[in-house]
């Protein structure tokens, strides 16, 4: 158990070292990156709680796809040369909006008695995603791919350049 | 087992399969003109559908058919609001002819998406699972986004992103909360998490799951445009295209009170004493915001932004008047429901007669209203009486909907709610009486007659004929209303 | 069974550490003197493939790179779906063929309609 709590507790770290730097990097291209780090780290707290499947879900899509999609928004929405400050005077209402955020979700989290078995968690296995995602799961699925598709044609149709505007 | 259950979700099947042959039809075909009664036909698959469905329920007992591991349903409920959000799209998409020439390259996608938005939505009231409703919403949420973008020019693009980053934020929300929700209760069925907060008592105390259910408020707050998860409204109502102004005003409102409902009475019906009274503080300011900003604005689309944040809040009052333990599902819920009837018929008078009046005098600011009455009477009156609906004046759907909703409040003790409600409509037959004078006394600008083509007079006939209709035999839709919510427990 | 992750853990110990090395061992070996210092402008440059460089590195790009990016976002959640759905196709019988089936045609109507609305163009 302990070995888990000294992964736990150096995931735990650079999710959070990652996402500090999201928020409070003045570069918005290191901003990207350190989210890279929050969210792998991420990956790697699913691993210790046996959920492999999401650790996939989270390195494959997040780690990968919408880090690329990101990093190529900034490279497509430049508009001036060198670093651009992220930030403006709301920070600090920012910082008080989410402290508290974190303060009230901490105390309500610890006061409450969860039911769920914390210390060891079930390894729900491949097969037993499976199992509910194809079947009980199954319409919601079909529907993830029509959300997919509804997202696709609104991402084009928003970035379709108009006619007479140069690509 | 699975397959056989295929048939309770046939006309959600129906419209999405509608809405991807429009799609490779937009693709395939030049004619882009045809795309239009397309879409129209593919909406009469899924009412047709529907209708067979209800006569199904009615020889059975009890009247619900529940499938898919108890995901979905089908009751008089959920068709109920099947046939309000068909009906409703229906009547956006025979108003869009003229509008639609705004943005013709995108028509194909705009039926398409608008089609997607209202199966979304169909799920979403046929929805008895926490992930379902999820997906369903993101469905017709992210739809609603490409739409309310698809004029291309700054205002609209401002308007979808606005609305896209607080969707995502309260969706976010919400998912935290339906997060805490399952770690207490083990379940994402409804059914199951009523089950286990009914024979596990400690459960009701705990702090996490207040706050879960209120961050699944958030999320569906901003579906129904209450406050304080209203601010997209006039954005997104000043920057969309008008068509989809009025869908998002009505289809997406019914959408989100048939979830609410469902998730509130169903799963955390035990905790009625905490959302309750959530409930009737989000009514009274939401209607005091609504009407109270409505009287400054100058643009009629913003106005009407306003005014469905207000009558999200008169709506509202029907949750907040729940009835007494164990007979949860009275006056209050019967009351939302007839009031979504007749607010989707006025509505979407008003915003019908909007697009038609705007897109000829190309102006949206009430002060170029002047006069209209004498350039097109039907589309005054029309307006004028959709105006009255809203104001909630006899001999009007709005009448009746309102007084079951203030009924409602004062029989469940909340007599400071339907007061606060009372006040509110007299405020708020100011600024709609304003657009009203404006084209009835005001000399108007140019004599050019104002005309509109003939699906958009239908539509609008249809939505007047329909607020009318209601106003002045309300116990037919009061019936289907008891109808629809006796199946619900 | 956790441990089995150890070996991924080493994995990733190594491919962090052999990068570092090769930044600190020639620094470290600046001050035992080993190391040749002596910049000039030339080697100071930007390597481009043995070009000159041209421009800074913050332009804007083409934006049709975005539907490359869009359209892998949506393969990537596809793919994701198919592992767990190969482990367990054996089970899911003709039912699970179809499922995924329906599932892949919608996205491909993503695809044709991206293709038709010349999306895909490099024009």
């Amino acid at each position: 158990m302990t070995t888990v709590l000294v992964f736990f507790f150096i995931l735990g770290g650079m999710a959070l070292l990652g996402s500090v730097g999201t928020v409070a990097s003045r570069n918005v291209v290191h901003a990207a990156l350190s989210l890279v780090l929050a969210l792998l780290a991420v990956a790697g707290l699913f691993i210790l709680l046996l959920a492999e499947f999401l650790a996939i879900v989270q390195v494959l899509i997040y780690g990968g796809a919408i880090t690329i999609i990101l990093l190529f928004a900034l490279m497509l929405t430049r508009t001036r040369e060198g670093p651009v400050r992220l930030d403006n005077a709301q920070r600090r209402f920012a910082l008080i909006g989410a402290g508290a955020a974190f303060a009230v979700l901490t105390v309500v989290i610890m006061v409450s008695d969860w039911p769920a078995p914390i210390d060891n968690p079930v390894r729900p296995g491949f097969s037993r995603i499976s199992e509910v995602l194809f079947q009980q799961w199954a319409i919601p699925f079909e529907a993830a791919s029509l959300v997919l598709l509804v997202a696709l044609i609104g991402a084009i149709v928003i970035s379709r350049p108009e006619k007479g505007e140069r690509d | 087992m699975f397959p056989a259950d295929l048939y309770l979700l046939m006309p959600e099947l129906a419209l999405a399969g509608m809405a991807i042959i429009v799609i490779l039809a937009d693709l395939v075909l030049k004619r882009r003109d045809l795309l239009a009664p397309l879409s129209l036909i593919g909406l009469a698959v899924p009412v047709a559908l529907s209708i067979v469905l209800w006569l199904k329920l009615d020889s059975i007992d009890p009247h619900a058919l529940s499938g898919f591991s108890g995901f979905f349903v089908v009751d008089y409920f959920s068709l109920f609001f099947k046939f309000l959000i068909l009906g409703a799209t229906a009547l956006v998409i025979m108003a869009s002819r003229e509008s639609v020439t705004r943005f013709s390259r995108f028509q194909g996608e705009y039926y398409a998406l608008i089609m997607m938005a209202s199966g979304g939505m169909m799920l979403m009231a046929a929805a008895t699972e926490l992930v379902s409703i999820y997906v369903a919403l993101e469905l017709s949420a992210l739809s609603t986004v490409a739409l309310i973008a698809l004029l291309k020019n700054s205002r609209s693009i401002e308007a979808s992103m606005k609305f896209l980053i607080l969707s995502a934020i309260s969706s976010a929300v919400m998912l935290y909360g339906m997060a805490l929700v399952f770690g207490l209760t083990g379940s994402t069925r409804l059914l199951d998490i009523a089950d286990r907060l009914t024979s596990v008592s400690e459960l009701i105390d705990q702090p996490a799951l207040l706050l879960g259910v209120i961050f699944i408020i958030t999320g569906f707050g901003f579906k129904i445009s209450s406050v304080p998860f209203q601010m997209w409204v006039p954005d997104v109502y000043e920057g969309a295209p008008t068509p989809v102004a009025a869908y998002l005003s009505v289809a997406s409102k019914a959408a989100g009170f048939a979830v609410i409902i469902r998730v509130f009475f169903l799963a955390f019906g035990s905790l009625t004493d905490e959302w309750a009274l959530l409930f009737a503080v989000l009514a009274a300011v939401s209607m005091f915001i609504g009407n109270l900003v409505a009287i400054a604005q100058k643009n009629i689309k913003r106005m009407l932004g306003y005014s469905t944040i207000a009558h999200a809040g008169f709506i509202m009052v029907g949750l907040a008047a729940i009835g007494r333990e164990g007979e949860l599902l009275g006056p209050g819920v019967e009351s939302i429901l007839f009031y979504l009837v007749a607010y989707a018929a006025t509505n979407l008078g008003a915003f019908i007669a909007v697009i038609a009046i705007s897109s000829k005098i190309n102006s949206e600011l009430i002060d170029d209203y002047a006069g209209v009455a004498r350039r097109n009477p039907f589309l005054a009156f029309a307006l004028a009486v959709s105006l009255v609906s809203l104001m909630g004046l006899p001999p009007t759907a709005g009448f009746w909907a309102k007084l079951n909703v203030f009924n409602a409040a004062i029989e469940t003790d909340l007599v400071w709610l339907a007061l606060i409600g009372m006040i509110n409509s007299v405020i708020s037959a100011y600024f709609y009486l304003r657009v009203i004078k404006t084209m009835y006394l005001s000399p108007p600008a140019s004599e050019e007659r104002i005309t509109a083509d003939l699906p958009l007079k239908a539509a609008l006939a249809i939505a007047v004929i329909g607020l009318l209709f209601i106003g002045i035999v309300p116990g037919f839709v009061m019936d289907v209303v008891e109808t629809a919510v006796g199946t619900l427990a | 069974m956790l441990a089995d992750y150890g070996y991924i853990g080493i994995y990733l110990l190594l491919a962090t550490l052999i990068p570092v090395s090769m930044l600190l061992i020639p620094w470290a070996l600046s001050f035992v003197g080993v190391k040749p210092h002596n910049p000039t402008p030339v080697k100071l440059e930007t390597y481009e493939s043995g070009m000159r460089t041209i421009g800074g590195s913050w332009i804007r790009f083409n934006f049709r790179y975005y539907y490359f990016a869009l359209l892998f976002v949506i393969f990537d959640v596809e793919v994701v779906f198919l592992f767990p759905w190969a482990v367990y196709l054996d089970k899911l019988k003709l039912f699970g063929l179809i499922e995924m089936g329906i599932f892949i045609l919608i996205l491909m109507v993503g695809y044709a309609y991206a293709w038709r609305k010349k999306a895909l163009e490099w024009s």
